[in-house]
């Protein structure tokens, strides 16, 4: 799951090459909250599922847990 | 003039009033819904006693649809988002934050939700959800405040989703209403400009300096906090800038210089450390009318502009 959630958003954030593990905030990775509803959204189609935006997404491991939950 | 918001929200012209914190309370929003507009209530950070009450003086006033703004940051959202439903509110916008977690309970109970949104993701997310409008709110507006201006926003939202969009910030006149008809909006929701309505119940100090406003008067605070606002400049805004460009101030420091500043601003009138929340447009309000005088020169204007449009093509 890590592993898909980084090929989004390398081919959100355009770099291929990005370093992005479970820690990664967010917030490192310049992805303010509306990018974050963007990215939810591309995920949504990727994974078939209806996910609810939580304010309290603040690392790429806390978007892994939400979206594992509803899989 | 009519449009099909008008049909959508039951009013008469499609002139909503944007809702103003500590400020658009029943007095405002139930004269905008009897000139025809859809009149706004706001419920900011207060607790669900004050709006339930507020709808309830607002039911008294009109027999009109009107809407609550609901403040989805504020600490009461989750009483509040069942009080709407409770009393069947006929129209909930939400801002500063995100509906989901309320959309469905307010759609399944028959109330419309009409999200203000500051970019396209936003808009197309809300539509996907169930949104039966959004308003695309610019940077020019008073308050809270996006990063996109309305007149690069509100065509871009128009062109991802496809329910009706509203637009707001830097409208104040017929000119501004039929420029946001240009961009594909189907309507406005105006906030500086109800300021200074007759019933508009703000301290008179805020429309005081609303009135005497000028274009380079209104200065965007707290960018570093994530939620910029939009104010006349004063001594409040002065101290909030020196401080934000402190490299020692917290984040904390900064949100704790801002409490309680719009009240200060709307209830006691303090000039000096009121926070007096204001759009750029507020150089273009230059007189206290009632709603149903604004609203008319509103349509008035903006029909004027729009017959006046067709001089351009050849
Ligand atoms: C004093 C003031 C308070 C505001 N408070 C709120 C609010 O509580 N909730 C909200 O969604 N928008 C709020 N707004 C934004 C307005 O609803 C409206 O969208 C905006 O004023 C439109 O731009 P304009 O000021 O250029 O007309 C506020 C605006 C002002 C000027």
């Amino acid at each position: 799951m890590l592993e898909k959630i980084q090929n989004v958003l390398r081919t959100h954030l355009d770099n291929e090459t990005l370093e992005i593990t479970a820690a990664t905030t967010f917030e490192e990775l310049d992805l303010d909250s509306l990018d974050l509803v963007e990215l939810v959204m591309s995920l949504e189609d990727e994974f078939g599922i209806g996910i609810e935006v939580e304010e309290t997404l603040v690392t790429v491991g806390d978007l892994v847990r939400l979206i594992e939950g509803l899989l | 003039m009519t449009s099909p918001i008008c049909d959508l929200l039951g009013i008469s012209v499609p002139v909503l009033q944007g809702g103003m914190a500590w400020i658009s309370d029943w007095s405002l929003a139930s004269a905008v819904s009897n000139a025809g507009g859809l009149g706004t209530v706001a419920a900011g950070n207060a607790p669900a006693d004050y709006v339930r009450d507020q709808i309830q003086k607002t039911r008294e006033h009109t027999n009109k649809p009107f809407a609550v703004n609901v403040m989805l940051m504020s600490p009461f959202a989750e009483e509040i988002a069942e009080l709407l439903i409770a009393e069947r509110v006929p129209v909930v916008v939400t801002g500063a934050g995100n509906p989901e977690r309320f959309m469905r309970r307010w759609l399944d109970a028959g109330i419309k939700v009409v999200p203000v949104v500051p970019s396209t993701g936003v808009a197309r997310r809300v539509e996907k959800l169930g949104a039966t409008a959004v308003i695309a709110e610019g940077g020019e507006s008073g308050g809270h405040i996006g990063e996109l201006t309305t007149m690069a926003l509100v065509p871009q939202v128009c062109d991802a989703v496809s329910i009706p969009v509203i637009a707001a910030g830097g409208i104040a006149d017929g000119r501004g209403f039929a420029a946001a008809l240009m961009l594909g909006a189907v309507g406005v929701q105006v906030g500086t400009r109800f300021l200074v309505a007759n019933e508009c119940t703000v301290h008179p100090n805020y429309k005081q300096r609303i009135l005497a406003a000028k274009d380079i008067d209104t200065v965007s605070t707290g960018r570093r906090l994530g939620h910029p606002v939009r104010s006349l400049k004063n001594a409040f805004s002065r101290g909030f800038a020196a401080l934000e460009y402190e490299p020692n101030t917290t984040l904390e420091q900064l949100e704790e210089y801002g409490v309680g500043a719009l009240r200060l601003a709307a209830v006691e009138g303090d000039r000096e450390r009121g926070c007096f929340m204001s759009g750029q447009v507020a150089g273009l309000v230059k007189r206290e009318q009632s709603a149903a005088e604004i609203i008319a020169d509103l349509i008035s204007g903006a029909e004027a502009a729009l017959k006046g449009a067709s001089s351009w093509v050849k």
